[in-house]
């Protein structure tokens, strides 16, 4: 089960290009039986394989904890996300899909991992699959931002290799599995701590991202194909948060909380940030990344808060932020397919025109900028919640963040759907409405009945804060019985 | 010093050896009779074949423990059969890059396949060799045929005179490094009394050993020697010019059997005396594995034609195996003889793509060669693609499990800055590999057809080597 939530969709992913025009209900096919597979994660039992038993590798994975949820939020914009691309996706569509597929499975790879060295393979495999993405698909600028982009993820990630290798040998560990670096990494003074804790937080930092490390996301979102469906899949794949949570905080605690202040600051800073940029943009899609920039630095806070509600908090946002920020990209593709342009100013008055587009659009934005009710609210206020525990001060700067998601966000609906109406645009064809009902079921979800997955990260919660605040060298009871 | 009464055979342990020989033998012959280059192609894959059969079964029997010939002046153990299986994969893959391409040019002197095999018999003698003259003898039989396969192109165009060139500079570099290197092996026999590597060793940790200076001159000479045939800088000079002059399938086979021959000799004397004889020796290499990473990667980053670039990038590569050569004593020899089968795969593979898509007398090699081949040939792109992906470590490819292994044996061994350095350096190696993949995939066409039709045989090469690297990247447990 565990393993099938991998293996689905990179199979349907190596058998699209074979199959043609069958390729479409394959794909989709496959999305959705990955989203039914990952409902019933928390019940699977976990696989424990021999990968490098020269290096103490084992091709471990784990579906408790916040994976289960993650695996499920992405799933659901998966679905979404397949099905717009299918007839949205022109050129070479089949390859798309199967790239879009491939994606899913490396990013469900990094959610389940236990075994730090089959994390960082699926960290770096996910890479390709994106980068083919913009580099094929993407718009006149690709070039600079395929680069840019790589260098980035690739600067931080080998960095992490290091790091990885490090904590092993220094550690005495004997491998790579959480359960034995858990152990092991605990009793490192706190010097080499700090210096492989370095290693890993530079390459979550770009995945997360954090400023000052965050200008590829706006370059990666606004070159990529119109659609918004390549967008989705960026979207689903900043994993820098849950790398600290999963990993980096856990293995290294007394690190994490001699960074946590350092780390909290930044991320408020980039919350704050992003928002305030984020208002002053005039293309659409620009916008949007920097009002996803925004959203991370919200996560960052919490998880860096250190604090089991914030931690707990960050991984809901990064769930729910998954779903509602791809909804926004998905319904920008639908949007620049009728304008033909991304711009602000070539849109007015829709609503008058496309009513169900408009009101999609504006539940989605009400979602992504914290409206209780709808998805993102319950992970937000938990994050800040867990920052104000930690440091009031950078939880007041985080929170001012609302306020820039207010202009931002209201700002945006009246540009594009009210006033004067320049065009008439058609609204929500059938295929459209299809494509949106995930999103909409998802930002529901996690609005209205957040208990579920608040108990299914809390089981990884507790392991990571116990560990890093109240007993740093006690083995922990919850992950042992993640990997039986 | 006591040498065995009678003569030390050990049939099973040469019959690889002598398989090579013979087929280079009969192969010759055959070219008596016949001009046509692909009788002799075909003799000498089967050849390999052949002795890839005993070597398993060599393999089998030297799990019980290391076999021995010739008073253990040749070696059997791991380390000999898992490198001999390397060096065999990677003169096969050579043969089948060459098939039609020395078919259908000046090149076409059937010679060159008795040469080869040849050449991987001198290379395998250096893999297993346990004494300091075995050594210098399989070095001198391999380096010897290469020295003149490298000058193989014939006629008066410039790409036959880059081939000349190339083959002189190749001899009169190689001719001093062995020289160097012989000085290195008298000294040291002069300060020990003693060939075989455990009696160097047995004798440099004697309490009352007397010559401690003139052994550690001795040692860093024949370390010298030896890292002129690794490419460790400063002694790589030679390589760029020599990969781009020769043919590239001589490059290919340059690049993967001369270097794991040399690399192999570099794990035995790192493991076998070179600390001992002097930590100073030790000190300097590993400075030297520290600058040839900077430099292999900083020169390919320059580079326009892709030859050039992966001659550079074997530079790098060779740096990273320096690595485990700094931790022969510990985990060295799994990781290196691991990384070296990687590294062949993908190495071979990018310079069989290479030999395909250039025309026929290795012009046209540069990057915008490369435009569009996505979309003009899809099969060769992929394959390109994923050596790329590779020879830059990026999972869940073979080149990655590679790099995991040296990094952790040289972090293992303590060298933990050098792996940092390797890291650094090979983000400067993913933006070069990575343009090739972005030429490929994300430029417009150029629009040059590929010269002389289907290569059924060179394809091949490239499937088994894209196949290799993926299936030794997701599983790499089986090597």
């Amino acid at each position: 089960m565990t393993l099938a939530v991998i293996l689905v969709p990179l199979i349907a992913a190596l058998l699209l290009p074979l199959l043609g025009g069958l390729g479409r209900i394959v794909a989709l096919g496959a999305a959705i039986a990955t989203f039914v597979l990952a409902l019933r994660l928390p019940s699977a039992e976990a696989v424990n394989l021999p990968w490098l038993p020269d290096l103490g590798v084992t091709f471990s994975l784990s579906g408790h904890g916040a994976a289960t949820v993650l695996v499920a939020a992405a799933a659901l914009a998966m679905i979404g996300a397949v099905w717009y691309g299918g007839f949205r996706v022109t050129h070479r569509t089949s390859v798309f899909l199967a790239l879009l597929l491939a994606m899913q499975a490396f990013l469900n790879g990094i959610f389940l991992a236990k075994d730090l060295v089959i994390f960082y393979v699926f960290w770096e495999a996910t890479l390709i699959p994106s980068l083919i993405m913009l580099g094929v698909w993407g718009g006149s600028a690709k070039r600079a931002a395929v680069m840019k982009y790589l260098v980035y993820a690739m600067g931080g990630s080998l960095l992490m290799l290091v790091g990885i290798i490090a904590l092993k040998v220094t550690s005495g560990a004997t491998g790579f599995h959480f359960d034995e670096l858990v152990a092991a990494g605990a009793s490192l003074d706190l010097n080499t701590q700090l210096l492989i804790f370095a290693a890993f937080a530079v390459a979550f930092a770009v995945k997360l991202p954090l400023v000052p490390v965050h200008s590829w996301l706006i370059d990666f979102h606004e070159q990529n194909h119109p659609s918004g469906v390549a967008d989705v899949a960026g979207t689903l794949y900043k994993v820098g948060a849950f790398g600290f949570f999963a990993w980096a905080i856990p293995l290294l605690p007394a690190a994490a909380e001699a960074a946590a202040p350092l780390l909290l600051a930044l991320a408020a800073i980039t919350a704050l940030y992003g928002g305030v940029v984020a208002v002053a943009q005039t293309d659409l899609k620009r916008l949007l990344a920097y009002a996803s920039l925004s959203h991370m630095g919200i996560i960052g806070v919490g998880v860096f808060s250190l604090q089991p509600e914030g931690m707990t908090g960050g991984m809901l946002l990064l769930a729910a932020q998954m779903v509602s920020t791809s909804a926004l990209f998905i319904l920008a593709g639908m949007l620049g397919e009728r304008r033909g342009t991304f711009e602000l100013s070539a849109y007015g008055g829709l609503a008058r025109s496309a009513p169900f587009l408009a009101s999609i659009m504006l539940f989605s934005i009400f979602a992504s900028i914290g409206v209780p009710g709808l998805g993102n609210f319950p992970g937000e206020f938990l994050s800040l919640l867990g920052a104000w525990l930690h440091t009031p001060g950078w939880a007041i700067v985080a929170t001012l963040t609302i306020i820039a998601a207010g202009i931002y966000g209201v700002n945006l609906y009246q540009r594009m759907f009210q006033g004067r109406e320049q065009l008439p645009a058609p609204d929500l064809s059938f295929r459209e409405a299809i494509t949106l009902l995930p999103f909409v079921a998802g930002i529901l979800w996690f609005g209205i009945a957040p208990a579920a997955a608040v108990s299914n990260i809390e089981l990884q919660t507790r392991a990571g804060t116990e560990q890093a605040i109240t007993q740093p060298t006690e083995p922990l009871a919850g992950t042992m019985e993640d990997s039986q | 010093m006591t040498f065995p009464a009678a003569i030390d055979i050990n049939w099973l342990q040469l019959s690889p050896l002598m398989t090579l020989i013979a087929t280079a033998s009969i192969a010759l012959l055959y070219n008596l009779g016949d001009r046509d280059t692909r009788g002799g192609a075909g003799i000498t894959v089967t050849g390999l074949i052949l002795a890839g059969v005993f070597n398993y079964a060599l393999m089998r029997e030297s799990e019980g423990g290391p076999i021995t010939a010739f008073g253990g002046r040749l070696l059997a153990d791991q380390l000999t059969t898992s490198l001999w299986f390397v060096i065999i994969v990677g003169a096969v893959l050579a043969i089948l890059v060459a098939w039609n391409y020395i078919h259908n040019s000046e090149v076409g002197q059937p010679e060159y396949y008795p040469l080869l095999l040849l050449s991987a018999s001198g290379a395998m003698v250096m893999v297993a060799a346990g004494d300091l003259i075995t050594l210098l003898l399989g070095l001198e039989i391999m380096s010897l045929a290469v020295y003149v396969l490298s000058a193989f192109r014939l006629g008066h165009g410039a790409p036959a005179r880059q081939s000349q060139e190339a083959g002189m500079k190749y001899f009169l570099l190689g001719a001093f490094a062995s020289a160097v290197m012989i000085y290195g092996i008298a000294l040291l026999y002069g300060a020990t009394g003693s060939f075989h590597y455990t009696g160097v060793h047995a004798a440099v940790t004697a309490p009352d050993f007397g010559l401690p200076v003139l052994a550690a001159v001795g040692g860093l000479l024949l370390l010298g020697g030896l890292a002129f045939k690794a490419a460790i800088f400063p002694l790589q000079q030679w390589a760029p010019d020599v990969y781009t002059g020769a043919p590239t399938p001589v490059t290919t086979f340059m690049s993967v059997v001369v270097k794991t021959a040399a690399f192999a000799a570099l794990l035995r004397v790192g493991a076998g005396f070179l600390p001992e004889v002097s930590p100073a020796v030790i000190e300097v290499f590993s400075w030297l594995v520290g600058a040839t990473m900077v430099i292999g990667n900083f020169g390919a980053l320059a580079q326009q034609g892709i030859k050039r670039m992966l001659a550079y990038s074997s530079v790098a590569h060779a740096g990273y195996l320096g690595l485990a050569v700094l931790a022969a004593s510990t985990d060295g020899f799994r990781a290196a003889s691991w990384y070296l089968m990687a590294y062949t795969l993908m190495t071979a593979g990018a310079f069989a793509v290479l030999a395909l898509v250039s025309r026929r007398d290795d012009t046209g090699d540069t990057l915008s060669h490369f435009a569009g081949l996505g979309r003009r040939q899809p099969g060769l792109a992929l394959a390109m693609a994923i050596f790329m992906l590779s020879l830059a470590g990026i999972p869940p490819l073979a080149g990655f499990a590679g790099k995991l292994f040296v990094f952790s044996a040289a972090i293992g061994a303590g060298y933990v800055v050098l792996a940092v350095v390797g890291i650094v350096t090979s983000i400067v190696g993913v933006y070069y590999y990575f343009r090739v993949i972005k030429v490929m995939y994300f430029d417009q066409s150029s629009s040059e057809a590929l010269p002389g039709g289907i290569d059924v045989a060179g394809r091949l090469a490239i499937a088994l080597a894209a196949v290799g690297t993926v299936v030794l990247g997701v599983f790499p447990a089986i090597w």
